[in-house]
């Protein structure tokens, strides 16, 4: 029966509310005439009590017969203490430490399972022989002394070890390595024991290489080393019977075997049976260095680890203080990406907090390769979203200008036309001018044609100086028009 | 329960047993036992060897153990027959309580043979012999340890 605290399916829970509430514990063939009604209302509280007496007894006969059932049920009666237990803890019936103690109106204490039992036979206290009143009131006892039994220590019995009472059943349900727990195959349906659930199922027949006989894999070893008619053999060299299984390792200690001296790595060449080694070390010439040497290669070798250990550190630190410093320059120089940067940045500065130094560098590598790889994309396209933006400015700029120059070529082609205009109406007027001339001197005769003539030749240099002006006059308004432009 | 509890008071009493008292027993059968117990020094039974046999009920502890002698002895509270029946208070009914343990049920024996209690006797002649005529009575024990007990 279990301890008042440990989760067993088979606990009925309507018992331990009884005791709580201090319900009468009523005799469980006849209930006395004044039975509260509450206690006969429920009938399943008698019928669990009758069913438990004998239940207790088979459960008994049950775990001392079979292995299997160890691992299903515990019977707190048949546990091994570590310590001798405190008697105030001993149940003066079943004269173990209380399994599910209660205190009678006399102030003694009992198991429940066990003050029940006696009052069956009786209506007195075990103890005193004080009479109790039918239906005897018990209640369960106080915690302190609950809690001491639940510490407890106690022997698992699949594994040895020692656990507090009250974590038996843990122990056995989760941890114990000897437990047995149901097959890893799901269809095989057999048990075996938990420290063996890894290697998969193990119930499947194999010969055994020394008899061969046929045994399941689970029970070979033990077979190998206690029932195999062939399991042992003479030692070839100091004549033993030892067991074939453990044949290495009866040679790593055979004290007849020819090894070689200790400090053979250093130099000695003596060999000699085990046995004899003993006495070749008092005599090795390598016994003072030898020690020494090993003591300085131990030291190397903590040394070289502790060297590994400190660049790879410095190589993973390193590794960080660049990326932080890369994260920051870029950080400053796009303002604008600032929010990209820092996004990137942020999971490595956790990483940089939260991991361990244990934590293997090609997982590292991995992250920093991957956060690369990420900024650069960032920046690829930061970079193409900057040229379309250059192309755009620049063509804003340009437009303009050539808007301008297409209207100042306009402007030109425009005034040398109104020049051209203007030199060929001077031109013309100057004909006129001529022709008038010319008819005035032909009206005089002669005289006008001599006269004429020397005139022609005056007015030829004075008109032709006056020509020479407004030719020239056209070409200083071009330039001024293009200075002015 | 019965049979744990028994177990246990009997691998407590093989480990230690107490001076003059030795348990084995019957048949692998723990609820018969077999006593051995010497005569105690100082009673008119020292020197004898007594041989009892103690039953244990399968209501033990809710019921008390039977024990009887097998060796005849010459004792006012045990029957001075081949059935060997006693009567000690911690045995009976009336007084048997579940706590007691086997051990004082044997260490009570043995306060008998060291200290009749005449008041309570089966033997109603020993009785009287044993409070009327104490060398008599003294002088007839030894005889019967010679004759049985030996
Ligand atoms: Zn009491
Ligand atoms: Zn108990
Ligand atoms: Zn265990
Ligand atoms: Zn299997
Ligand atoms: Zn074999
Ligand atoms: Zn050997
Ligand atoms: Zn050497």
């Amino acid at each position: 029966m279990p301890p008042p605290n440990t989760p067993v399916a088979h606990t009925p829970r309507s018992l331990s509310v009884d005791f709580t509430e201090s319900l009468p514990f009523h005799n469980i063939t006849v209930p006395p005439p004044n039975t509260p009604s509450s206690a006969l209302d429920s009938p399943h509280h008698n019928r669990q009590y009758r069913s438990r007496a004998p239940q207790v007894v088979e459960e008994a006969v049950e775990t001392d017969s079979s292995e299997i059932d160890e691992s299903q049920h515990i019977d707190y009666r048949a546990l091994t203490y570590a310590d001798t237990v405190n008697e105030n803890l001993i149940c003066p019936i079943c004269k173990v430490a209380f399994v599910d103690p209660v205190d009678t109106e006399c102030e003694h204490t009992f198991c429940k399972e066990c003050i029940a039992h006696a009052l069956e036979h009786n209506d007195v206290c075990p103890f005193d022989r004080n009479p109790l009143p039918q239906p005897a009131t018990l209640t369960r006892s106080h915690k302190i002394v609950i809690n001491q039994l639940d510490s407890l220590l106690v022997e698992c019995s699949s594994c040895r070890a020692h656990v507090p009472r009250s974590m038996l059943r843990n122990h056995l349900d989760r941890y114990c390595k000897e437990a047995l727990v149901d097959c890893p195959d799901k269809g095989c349906l057999q048990q075996v024991r938990r420290k063996l659930v890894d290697q998969g199922c193990l119930h499947n027949n194999i010969a055994c290489p020394d008899c061969e006989g046929i045994h399941q894999e689970v029970a070979m070893s033990k077979h190998r080393e206690e029932s195999c008619e062939e399991r042992q053999r003479q030692c070839d060299h100091c004549g033993t019977n030892i067991l074939r299984c453990k044949q290495t390792q009866h040679e790593e200690e055979c004290v007849e075997l020819i090894v070689p001296c200790i400090w053979v790595q250093y130099g000695c060449e003596h060999q000699c049976k085990r046995g004899e080694l003993n006495l070749h070390k008092l005599e090795c010439n390598f016994r003072l260095m030898g020690p020494m040497a090993d003591i300085l290669r131990k030291e190397i070798q903590t040394l070289q680890s502790d060297v590994r250990y400190l660049t790879d550190k410095e190589q993973l630190q390193e590794r960080r203080i660049k990326f932080l410093e890369g994260g920051q320059r870029e950080s400053h120089r796009h303002s604008n990406y600032e929010e990209w940067s820092s996004q990137a940045l942020t999971p490595l500065a956790d990483s940089a907090q939260v991991e361990p130094l244990s934590e293997s560098t090609n997982e590292y590598l991995l992250n920093l390769l991957g956060d690369q790889e990420r900024r650069i994309s960032q920046l690829s396209s930061a970079l193409t979203e900057l040229e379309g933006k250059q192309t755009m400015m620049l063509f804003n700029e340009t437009v303009p200008i050539k808007n301008q120059i297409a209207e100042l070529q306009s402007n030109q082609q425009m005034t040398s036309m109104h020049i051209r205009w203007f030199m060929n109406w001077r031109k013309e007027d100057q004909l006129r001018l001529q022709q008038q001339q010319r008819r005035f001197g032909g009206g005089g005769g002669c005289a006008g044609g001599s006269g004429g003539a020397s005139e022609s030749e005056v007015d030829g240099g004075g008109s032709s100086s006056e020509l020479a002006t407004p030719r020239r006059s056209p070409d200083s308004l071009t330039r001024g028009l293009v200075t002015k432009l | 329960m019965a049979a744990k509890r028994i177990t246990r008071e009997y691998a407590e009493i093989s480990e230690s047993p107490p001076s003059g008292i030795n348990v084995s027993l019957d048949n692998d059968n723990v609820h018969k036992w077999n006593v051995v117990m010497a005569g105690p020094e100082g009673s008119p039974y020292a020197g004898g060897t007594f041989h009892l046999s103690l039953t244990l009920p399968p209501e033990y502890p809710f019921k008390a153990p039977v024990l009887s002698f097998k060796t005849r002895i010459y004792h006012p509270n045990v029957t001075n027959d081949e059935k060997g029946s006693m009567c000690i208070g911690i045995l009976k009914s009336e007084s048997w309580k579940p706590s007691s343990k086997i051990l004082a049920v044997l260490l009570a024996v043995q306060d008998l043979l060291r200290e009749p209690v005449p008041d309570d006797a089966l033997e109603a002649q020993i009785a009287d012999k044993f409070k009327n005529d104490r060398p008599g009575f003294e002088r007839d024990a030894k005889d019967a340890v010679k004759r049985w007990a030996k």
